[in-house]
């Protein structure tokens, strides 16, 4: 009844690279931690701040946003524009003291190893953590 | 020429249909806003440390009738001016800024220490203020805003009016303290505020860059957060203001004045804006022809944070 705390990590996954990247992790049988939970994008640049504070605000231990290398978005420059915003969001989540709660990076679709590198540092890196600290005297209204 | 008289002039000779100013509050160290529209009203106009205020805000909610209006503007009302005009909010044309030199507003919460203190038992000498006859340095009675303030005049203005002494304060980095501090105590300083909140909405009302007609906060499909004002709510809520307000906000502090509460809100906007300003070299209400910082990118921005 009483299985440890494992990390939940919500991970925003652009289509056309880190998406691609986690099925080759898959279809090519590499293990990585089944912490993810994965929501497929079509790109870095529309993933909104306010999705990653949703899915903190919902109880997500972390979150992870990952996108094509930069000079490789599909749709030219989305992952630039990203890379601004996420900048700024990070810089603030630093002051918080929650810088670690929220990851990003770079994962091609020929990447599946560097894939499972990526979840494994992360989980563990939020596993240190603990707990998702904004669940504290939590209500029970979930937003629809 | 002084403030009154420029104001006094300018409806006089119908320049203006309006001057948007502060008029005394109902409560000592109060001021609120006023839109004069009779030369006669003007003798009841002031300006002084207590007009936190960012009267940009009311530019966007004048009544029927005002085509042109003139602004009584400090420093940081003359940069939401032209943020407003860059965002295609205002015309400039339609908007005469009435610029004065800002001695910086005073936290008022400051002054809880002197039991019953009479408005006129306040005033300010040079770079000192004096209450009930001994002098302190006006610097630390500042808003953490007005502490590290860069443009205490407008820096696009019609008219400059004199007088209003200006002191030179050192321009302080109000956030270096708390960025100093181990992560754990950020933390904890930040989950006590952001507890405290009862999402009133005070700040974001008070913000001119805030000007949506249907705010993320409020809104239900898509719903970010609930409106109950747990922790989490007010998280999303306060972050997620403060993504909006990167490379927007004109770091007046008004927001943090308009908190009932007294949390220290504008902190984390003070912060968005010193990562634009550190990062992608920009400030907001300064270049009227700037491209905002998030229509564009360089090759190089940072990319070490990600992996
Ligand atoms: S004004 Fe203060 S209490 Fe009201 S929503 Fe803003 S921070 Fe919260
Ligand atoms: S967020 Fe606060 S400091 Fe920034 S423009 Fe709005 S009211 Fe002024
Ligand atoms: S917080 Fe964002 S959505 Fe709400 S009024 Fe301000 S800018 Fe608009």
């Amino acid at each position: 009844m009483n299985s440890p705390w494992e990390p939940k990590i919500v991970a925003f996954l652009c289509h056309w690279c880190s998406y691609a990247g986690a099925d080759l992790a898959g279809v090519s049988r590499i293990q990585y931690p089944p912490n993810i939970r994965v929501v497929r994008v079509p790109c870095s640049g529309s993933v909104d701040p306010l999705y990653i504070l949703k899915a903190l605000r919902e109880g997500a231990d972390g979150v992870l946003v990952s996108g094509c290398h930069p000079g490789d978005c599909h749709y030219l420059s989305g992952n630039y524009f990203a890379r601004r915003k996420f900048l700024v969001l990070h810089k603030l989540l630093d002051l918080l003291g929650l810088r670690d709660r929220v990851h990003f990076s770079w994962v091609s679709a020929s990447e599946g190893q560097r894939f499972a590198d990526v979840v494994k540092a992360v989980t563990e890196v939020v596993r240190s953590l603990g707990p998702n600290p904004l669940r504290e005297g939590e209500s029970t209204c979930d937003t629809p | 020429m002084t403030l009154h008289d420029a104001a006094r002039k300018l409806l006089e000779e119908h320049k203006v249909q309006g001057v948007l100013g502060y008029r005394k509050g109902s409560l000592p160290f109060r001021t609120r806003p006023y839109l004069f529209r009779d030369p006669c009203e003007i003798e009841e106009l002031v300006f002084n440390p207590f007009c936190g205020l960012n009267l940009a805000r009311y530019l966007l909610f004048l009544p029927q009738g005002i085509e042109r209006v003139a602004i009584v503007a400090k420093g940081c009302d003359g940069r939401a001016c032209v943020a407003l005009v860059r965002e295609n909010r205002l015309r400039r044309e339609n908007l005469l800024i009435l610029g004065v030199p800002c001695p910086g507003m005073v936290d008022t919460r400051k002054l809880a220490e002197w039991e019953g203190l009479k408005e006129h038992e306040v005033t300010l000498r040079g770079g000192e203020i004096v209450i009930r006859g001994v002098a302190y340095p006006l610097a630390s009675f500042l808003d953490a805003s007005c502490r590290r303030c860069r443009y205490r005049s407008p820096l696009v203005y019609d008219i400059l009016v004199e007088g209003g002494e200006v002191p030179s304060l050192p321009q302080e980095d109000t956030l270096r303290e708390l960025r100093s501090l181990p992560e754990e105590k950020r933390w904890e300083f930040f989950r006590k505020e952001l507890s405290r909140c009862i999402r009133c909405y005070a700040c974001r009302n008070a913000c001119p860059m805030c000007y949506c007609k249907e705010c993320f906060a409020e809104s239900h499909k898509p719903s970010f957060l609930h409106p109950s004002p747990t922790l989490r709510d007010n998280f999303v809520f306060h972050i997620g203001r403060a993504m909006h307000l990167a490379g927007r906000c004109v770091e007046c502090g008004a927001c943090e004045r308009a908190c009932p509460l007294g949390i220290p809100i504008a902190t984390l906007f003070l912060a968005v804006s010193d990562t634009v300003r550190e990062h992608f070299a920009f400030e907001a209400g300064v270049d009227v022809a700037a491209p905002a910082p998030f229509v564009t990118y360089r090759e190089d921005d940072p990319n070490a944070f990600i992996r």
